[in-house]
C-alpha cells in the first residue's frame, strides 16, 4: 500500500512538473495554401516553449465575428483571437480585450498599425498583418485609349480623364469598377477619395464631424462621376472578375487580387499605382489583422510569448509567402526580398505610409452605415452629391453628441 | 398512482426536455431581454429599462422602413401566391399527358436551396442579365445597374422569385384539397347544366376554403419572417430590410444589441398573431356545414 501511495505522489509531482498550459487561438485563415504554415509555426512554438500547447480553432469570416462575440458574452472566450482593425473599438469598449500598452513598449517602432488598436489611449491588439487599397490598371486599355506605356494618373484630374477616355473605347469597356453597396465595404472605397481630396471625417477634436465640407463634397462628386459616366457597377468579386477578363481600365483593389492572378494563372497587363490626389499621391484606406488576448485569459503572459512568436519579421515573412500578401506589420518584414523584387507589393507598401484607418471609436460601426447611406443615396437614388453628405453630417453629429 | 402518472410522462421527457431548453426558455429569455439593454458584448451584465426599446422602435426609421418593406412583402406575395398556386392545382388536376412532369417541374423548385436559388436570381437580376434583357425584348427599360440595385425594384425582384419558389409546394397542397371533393358534386352540377366557371364559384372556392385558410396562414406567417432572400441577394440594402434582418442586424451585427432586437421579435410576433387571428376571422365566417 505504502508503495502504490508513493508511486501516485511521484506521479502527481511528475505530471505537476510538466504540467501544460493550454493557449486557445481563433484565427480566419483556413485558405488551404496558408493554413499549412499556420499550423507549422505553431508546431515550432510548441517545441520552443514545451510548457505551452497552442488549440488552433479556425473561423471563417462569413460568422466569425458572430461566434467571437458569442464566445465572449458566454464566458468561453479563446485566450487569443484575431480581430479585424473594425472590430477592435467595441470588444476594448466593452472591457473584453486585455490592455497591452506595457508590453509592447519596445516593439512599438518596429511595428507598423498600432493606431487602429489604440482605444482612449491603451493598446488592445498586436498588428499582424496589414491591409490597404491601391488602384490597378488594365495597361492595354490605357494604351488603346491613346495614352502611351508610360502613363500612369498622377492628379484626380488625370485619373478621371482617362478613366473616361477608356470608357468611350466601345461595348462592355468601362474605365472604372465602381462597388456596389456592399456593407463594410463601399465606405473603404469612398473614403480614400474623400480623404485625398483633402477632408476630413472629424475636426481635430473630434467634437465635431465635417464630412459635408467643401472638399468632402469635392471627394464624393468625383466618386459619384466616376461611377456615373464610368462605371461597371458590381459587388468586389464581380468588379475583380470584370477586370481579370479585360473589361475595365481602372479598379481599386487590396493584394488578394494580386494572390488571384497568380493562383488563376490570368494573363492582365497589369499596372498598380498609388491613389492619386490633388497633389499626388493621395491617401487610401487602412485596415488589418490584430492578434488580441482575452481579458478574462488566465494565460496572458504565454498569450503574449505567442503573439510575438506569430508576429516575428521571420514568420510574417513566411505568412506573407505562404499567402501571397503584400503587408506584413513589421518593418523589418517590409525589408525582405520577396516584398522588395516585386513591384505591386512595393505599390502597397508605399500606399500603406499614405493609408489612414477610421477613428477607433465603438460608435464607428453606426457612423460607417451612414457613410455608406449617403454614398448609395448620392449613387443610385437621388445623384445629388451634397445633400446626402450634409444628412450624413447631421446623423453622425447626433451620435457624436449623445456619446458626448 | 403517483408512480403510475409519473411513468407516463417519462417517454415524452425528451421531448419536453427539447421543448423547455430550445422553446420555451429562449421564448421567455428574449420576453425579459426585450426591457433590458442586453448586449452581447457587454461584460457588465444587463441592466432593466423598462418599455424604453419598445419606446426607440417606434421613433426608429431603420425598423419603420422594416415594418414597410415586410407588409409589402407579405400583401405582394400571399395573395399573388394563393391565386397562382390554385390556377396551377386547377391546371394539373385535369387528366392530360405529362401531367406529372408539370407537378413535379412546379414542386422542384420548393425542395431546392433557399440559398442556391438566391444565388441564381441574382444573376439573372443583374446589368445585362437575362432578366433585363428579356424586358428589353418586350420594350422595357430595365434598371440602370440591374434589379437589386434599385430601390424601386429590389424588393419586387425579391418577391416575384419568393413566389416562383413556393407557387409548387402551395400548388400540392392545393391539388389534395382539390381531390376532397367528392366527384358526386360537380356530376350533380353538370346535370343541372351548371357552367365550368359556376362550377369553380359554387363548388370548388367554397370546399376549397380551409385548405386555403391554411396556405394563407402559413404563408403570411413564412412571409413576415423572410429574411435568407434578402439576406443573400441584397443585405438588407437598396429599401429591402425585413423586420427578421433588421433583428438579425441589430442583435447579431452591427452593435449586437440583444434587447433590443429581442423587443423587435415580440413586435413581429404580435403582428403575425393578429395577423392569422384577423385571417381566421375572415376565412371561416362562411365556411360550409358537412
Amino acid at each position: 500500500m505504502r508503495i502504490i501511495i508513493v508511486h501516485l505522489l511521484a506521479l502527481l509531482f511528475i505530471s505537476n512538473a510538466y504540467s501544460e498550459t493550454t493557449l486557445r487561438w481563433w484565427q480566419f485563415w483556413t485558405d488551404p495554401a496558408v493554413k499549412p504554415t499556420i499550423e507549422s509555426m505553431v508546431k515550432e512554438f510548441e517545441q520552443a516553449n514545451p510548457d505551452i500547447k497552442v488549440e488552433l480553432t479556425d473561423l471563417t469570416w462569413a460568422n466569425g465575428h458572430e461566434k467571437i462575440v458569442l464566445a465572449f458574452s458566454s464566458g468561453t472566450a479563446p485566450d487569443i483571437v484575431e480581430l479585424g482593425s473594425d472590430w477592435i473599438a467595441q470588444f476594448a469598449d466593452n472591457e473584453q480585450l486585455a490592455d497591452i500598452s506595457d508590453d509592447i513598449i519596445k516593439d512599438s517602432s518596429q511595428f507598423q498599425g498600432w493606431g487602429m488598436a489604440t482605444y482612449k489611449g491603451k493598446i488592445y491588439g498586436f498588428p499582424w498583418i496589414l491591409g490597404t487599397r491601391v488602384i490597378f490598371c488594365n495597361r492595354d486599355l490605357l494604351t488603346k485609349a491613346g495614352y502611351d506605356t508610360t502613363f500612369l494618373p498622377v492628379t484626380i484630374a488625370e485619373f478621371k480623364k482617362s478613366a473616361l477616355e477608356i470608357q468611350k473605347l466601345g461595348d462592355d469597356i468601362y474605365g472604372w469598377g465602381s462597388n456596389t453597396a456592399e456593407r463594410h465595404r463601399l465606405y473603404k472605397k469612398f473614403l480614400p477619395f474623400f480623404w485625398s481630396a483633402g477632408a476630413q471625417l472629424f475636426t481635430d477634436d473630434g467634437k465635431y464631424c465635417v464630412i459635408s465640407s467643401t472638399m468632402g463634397v469635392e471627394g464624393l462628386r468625383l466618386y459619384h462621376d466616376l461611377h456615373k459616366y464610368a462605371g461597371y457597377v458590381a459587388n468586389q468579386r464581380g468588379i475583380e472578375d470584370a477586370f481579370l477578363d479585360g473589361k475595365i481600365g481602372y479598379i481599386m483593389s487590396g493584394d488578394w487580387l494580386l494572390k488571384r492572378i497568380k493562383l488563376e494563372n490570368r494573363k492582365i497587363n497589369l499596372v498598380s499605382t498609388l491613389v492619386p490626389g490633388p497633389k499626388y499621391p493621395g491617401w487610401s484606406f487602412l485596415g488589418g489583422e490584430f492578434l488580441c488576448i482575452s481579458a478574462s485569459s488566465p494565460n496572458k503572459e504565454a498569450a503574449m510569448k505567442f503573439i510575438r512568436f506569430m508576429t516575428s519579421p521571420e514568420n510574417q515573412i513566411r505568412f506573407c509567402k505562404a499567402n501571397y500578401s503584400a503587408n506584413p506589420s513589421s518593418l523589418k518584414a517590409q525589408e525582405d526580398p520577396f516584398f522588395t523584387s516585386n513591384e505591386h507589393f512595393q505599390t502597397f507598401i508605399s500606399q500603406i505610409k499614405l493609408s489612414k484607418h477610421p477613428p477607433v471609436i465603438p460608435e464607428w460601426v453606426y457612423i460607417e452605415d451612414i457613410i455608406e447611406e449617403a454614398v448609395e443615396e448620392s449613387l443610385f437614388k437621388t445623384d445629388l452629391v451634397a445633400e446626402p453628405l450634409r444628412i450624413a453630417r447631421q446623423k453622425i453629429q447626433k451620435i457624436i453628441d449623445e456619446k458626448k | 398512482m403517483k408512480h403510475a402518472r409519473y411513468s407516463i410522462l417519462l417517454p415524452a421527457l425528451p421531448w419536453i426536455l427539447t421543448f423547455g431548453l430550445f422553446w420555451l426558455f429562449p421564448l421567455l429569455f428574449s420576453l425579459i431581454a426585450g426591457f433590458t439593454d442586453y448586449s452581447l458584448l457587454a461584460r457588465n451584465g444587463f441592466h432593466w429599462v423598462g418599455w424604453d426599446n419598445y419606446r426607440e422602435l417606434l421613433q426608429d426609421e431603420y425598423f419603420h422602413s422594416a415594418v414597410k418593406n415586410t407588409l409589402i412583402f407579405v400583401f405582394g406575395t400571399v395573395p399573388i401566391t394563393t391565386v397562382l398556386a390554385l390556377f396551377l392545382a386547377l391546371l394539373v388536376n385535369k387528366q392530360f399527358k405529362g401531367r406529372g412532369l408539370f407537378r413535379a417541374g412546379y414542386f422542384l423548385p420548393s425542395i431546392t436551396s433557399m440559398v442556391v436559388i438566391a444565388l441564381i436570381f441574382t444573376n439573372l437580376y443583374q446589368r445585362g442579365g437575362y432578366i433585363a434583357l428579356l424586358a428589353s425584348m418586350l420594350g422595357f427599360t430595365p434598371p440602370e445597374y440591374g434589379f437589386l440595385y434599385n430601390s424601386n425594384t429590389a424588393l419586387y425582384g425579391i418577391m416575384a422569385m419568393d413566389i416562383w419558389m413556393s407557387v409548387g409546394y402551395y400548388m400540392l397542397i392545393m391539388l389534395a384539397g382539390l381531390k376532397s371533393i367528392p366527384d358526386e358534386l360537380y356530376e350533380a352540377a353538370d346535370i343541372e347544366g351548371a357552367s365550368p366557371v359556376k362550377q369553380l364559384f359554387s363548388i370548388t372556392l367554397p370546399l376549397l376554403r380551409p385548405v386555403m385558410l391554411f396556405i394563407i396562414v402559413i404563408n403570411s406567417i413564412k412571409s413576415f419572417q423572410v429574411f435568407v432572400e434578402i439576406f443573400v441577394m441584397t443585405k438588407g440594402k437598396f429599401d429591402t430590410a425585413s423586420m427578421v434582418y433588421f433583428i438579425y442586424d441589430v442583435g447579431l451585427t452591427t452593435a449586437f444589441r440583444f434587447g433590443y432586437a429581442s423587443a423587435a421579435a415580440y413586435v413581429l410576433f404580435i403582428i403575425i398573431m393578429i395577423f392569422s387571428i384577423m385571417q381566421f376571422l375572415l376565412l371561416r365566417k362562411r365556411q360550409p356545414v358537412w
